[in-house]
């Protein structure tokens, strides 16, 4: 139980480190992209920024899960790595429902 | 859909600041955002709702990676509960994803108008409603938590109670996330907090962490659609950063009632011109 304690706790401080990095990078790139376009310089690269930000910021949650799984596979918690396996091939579902 | 461009600097303005009123307002009742954004956008701005719902999406991840990227540590997130409806919520939203390629507009339309009547429901329901009250010596067992309560003062523990019931609830907000461009807590919140043994505020902090995984799984789609545009995403994003951070900080302590009693009226309101605009 306090192996699980803690392995919990490590966990949810990555999941907040990841999590913080995706959001921070994703704003910061929408904000100087969006001023970019507004005042019209190098629209190219103004895109570029935009779109980048919007990939992070949707690869932000998945990466979160791909955290999740490889603590719970370090901790061997199989009930666990079958809960967010299902969640990733759920979000893979999505992609495959996206382009094809 | 070539309505949205190029993006003009009011345009840009607008939809920034219609991002920063809908999270406040979203912190300020304990909801997400996206029930006042998507109707702004499609009422207001002539968006198609699949638009809006995945430009509400995108605003529903970086409020749920924000909030629990500051809340990560505090013991509030129950990270197991979490991930196990987490498993129900994404098969939702990969569903509702597709589900929304293939329906009309109109019929989206109409669904919007019932959710918002239901979250007008839900809302003024709570006006006067307390907590839970729950044992605090109680053995949290293998899906509980305990955390420490600021309003109390004291350690708060409960197990919880009634797990299909949250997957389903979970499985349901998922298609609706996806549908309608919502987070889908105003599903699971109350759920998880009357039927599950869960206390509100440990209830809200694990449905912010589900909700941008669940609301990925629906952006994704519309991004690959072409119903995601970057350019329309980035102000509203922005926005409701803004307007969350602000919110926190004003709504803290003031009395919301009145607040909660207006919302709910808006809500009526934007469910029946959902109803009369969904006839082309």
């Amino acid at each position: 139980m306090n192996r699980d304690r803690s392995g919990m706790q490590r966990l949810e401080t990555t999941i907040g480190e990841v999590l913080r990095f995706g959001t921070i990078t994703s704003s910061t790139m929408f904000a100087i992209g969006l001023v970019m376009t507004v005042v019209g310089y190098q629209p190219a690269a103004a895109q570029l920024l935009l779109a980048t930000g919007l990939v992070i910021l949707l690869a932000t949650p998945p990466a979160r899960v791909v955290v999740s799984v490889i603590e719970y596979v370090r901790e061997q918690d199989w009930t666990f790595v079958l809960l967010t396996g299902i969640v990733l091939l759920a979000l893979a579902g999505s992609v495959v429902a996206a382009y094809f | 859909m070539n309505l949205l461009n190029p993006l003009t600097a009011p345009l840009a303005l607008i939809i920034f600041g219609a991002g920063a009123v809908a999270g406040a307002l979203g912190v300020a009742l304990g909801l997400g955002g996206g029930i006042f954004l998507v109707p702004f956008l499609t009422l207001v701005l002539g968006f198609p709702l699949k638009s809006a719902a995945a430009i509400s999406l995108a605003t529903v991840i970086a409020t749920s990676s924000a909030v629990t990227a500051q809340r990560a540590g505090n013991q509030l997130i129950n990270l197991r509960v979490g991930m196990v409806l987490e498993a129900a919520t994404t098969v939702g939203s990969l569903l509702g994803g597709i589900t929304a390629q293939l329906v009309a507009e109109s019929v989206l339309r109409r669904l919007f108008g019932v959710v918002a009547i239901a979250v007008a429901a839900v809302v003024l329901g709570r006006v006067n409603k307390r907590n839970v009250i729950l044992d605090p010596m109680v053995d949290p067992g293998r899906l509980g938590g305990r955390f420490y309560d600021e309003e109390s003062h004291g350690i708060v523990s409960y197990r919880v109670k009634r797990l299909p019931l949250a997957l389903f609830a979970s499985f349901i907000a998922g298609n609706v996330s996806s549908l309608l461009g919502i987070g889908g807590g105003i599903i699971k919140v109350p759920v998880l907090n009357a039927w599950c043994g869960m206390p509100l505020r440990a209830a809200a902090a694990t449905s912010a962490l589900m909700i941008g995984v669940t609301a990925t799984g629906g952006a994704i789609i519309y991004y690959g659609r072409g119903d995601l545009q970057p350019l329309l995403a980035a102000p509203a994003v922005l926005g409701v950063q803004v307007g969350s951070w602000a919110g926190a900080r004003l709504a803290y302590g003031a009395s919301v009632k009145w607040l909660k009693v207006l919302m709910a009226a808006i809500l009526v309101i934007v469910a029946v011109l959902m109803f009369l605009r969904s006839n082309p």
